[in-house]
């Protein structure tokens, strides 16, 4: 009777216990940002891809060009209005001879497009044109600012969502660029 | 007269721009029901990554266009599901599933309502059996 007891004693204290864990896991759950989804390409090689030039199309890019070099694949549009807020700071950050800034324009017009590098000004060392938005799935895009860092084996090593302000590109880009620099 | 012009004006623009909705619903041509039906179970279960509370079927955004799309094509060029879900969880992961697959993240949410079902079970039957050999003494 008593053993009996201790047993019922011993499941309702496992029951709460349980209870109590699961609700501090789901809170810290909901806790985390779901809106930021991680790339499932970090680490791995860079899409294969084929895909003209946006100022000449006469010019080829495949995933090639990667290698060898630390790259910065910017993903912009026209029609995204962080990209102008965004578009300045590529100026500053086109002077660091160790990457190499690739643009890819994101389901865009080409004359909008153009317009756009007209004005803002073209700090890409090229640019992609991804017309249909295809490269831009292929790179597991939800929208536009974001950009990816690439090693010099062509892997991608980091995605960023939203503007590279100089924060982002001191404190995180910066250092993962010397890490790579460094051979990690 | 003048009265009624108000809502007649309503009216007009009501039934121009539900013309207008009308107009964006894309129209996906199939061979046969069985791929079309394959084709609404998929968008059903893909999710949206950019408004990550609808599916593809319920989601007009660019991406879930293209996404949609993309679906169509594979279907139409012999591509099984399973090929399918893969190059999407490839691309945007295990949160493009609205059903989600059991792995190690989320063992425990598949397991929570079985444990606790044991659990509960197996404190009743104690307390049940206990108190059945109270009322027999």
């Amino acid at each position: 009777m008593m053993k009996k007891n201790s047993g019922n004693v011993f499941l309702s204290v496992l029951a709460i216990l349980l209870f109590i864990a699961a609700f501090i896991w789901f809170y810290w759950l909901t806790g985390q940002d779901k809106t930021e989804l991680p790339s499932q390409l970090i680490d791995s090689p860079a899409p294969t891809f084929k895909v003209v030039d946006l100022l000449d199309e006469s010019i080829v890019h495949t995933q090639e060009e990667f290698k060898g070099k630390i790259s910065l694949v910017n993903i912009w549009a026209s029609w995204c209005p962080s990209c102008y807020v965004e578009h300045p700071y590529w100026k500053e950050y086109s002077k660091n001879e160790d990457i190499v800034l690739v643009g890819l324009n994101y389901r865009d017009k080409k004359q909008k497009a153009l317009k756009f590098i007209r004005e803002q000004g073209d700090y890409y060392d090229w640019t992609l044109f991804d017309e249909n938005g295809r490269l831009g799935i292929e790179f597991g895009v939800y929208g536009a600012p974001e950009t990816f860092l690439i090693d010099r084996e062509g892997k991608i090593r980091y995605r960023h969502v939203g503007v590279v302000d100089r924060k982002v590109y001191n404190e995180v880009f910066l250092p993962l660029i010397d890490k790579i620099k460094k051979g990690f | 007269m003048r009265q009624a012009f108000f809502p007649s004006l309503c009216l007009l623009l009501l039934l121009v721009f539900a013309n207008n909705s009308l107009a964006t619903i894309d129209v996906y041509e199939f061979d046969s029901p069985e791929l079309e039906a394959r084709f609404k179970v998929l968008i059903h279960e893909l999710r949206c990554p950019k408004c990550q509370n609808q599916n593809l079927a319920g989601s007009n955004s660019t991406l879930s266009l293209d996404l949609k799309m993309i679906v169509y094509e594979k279907l139409k060029a012999g591509e099984s599901d399973q090929q399918i879900v893969d190059f999407m969880k490839q691309r945007y992961g295990e949160f493009i599933l609205f059903k989600p697959e059991m792995n190690q993240d989320n063992v425990f949410l598949w397991l929570a309502p079985l444990i606790f079902s044991i659990i509960f079970i197996l404190v009743f039957v104690r307390w049940y059996m206990t108190h059945k050999e109270v009322e027999d003494d």
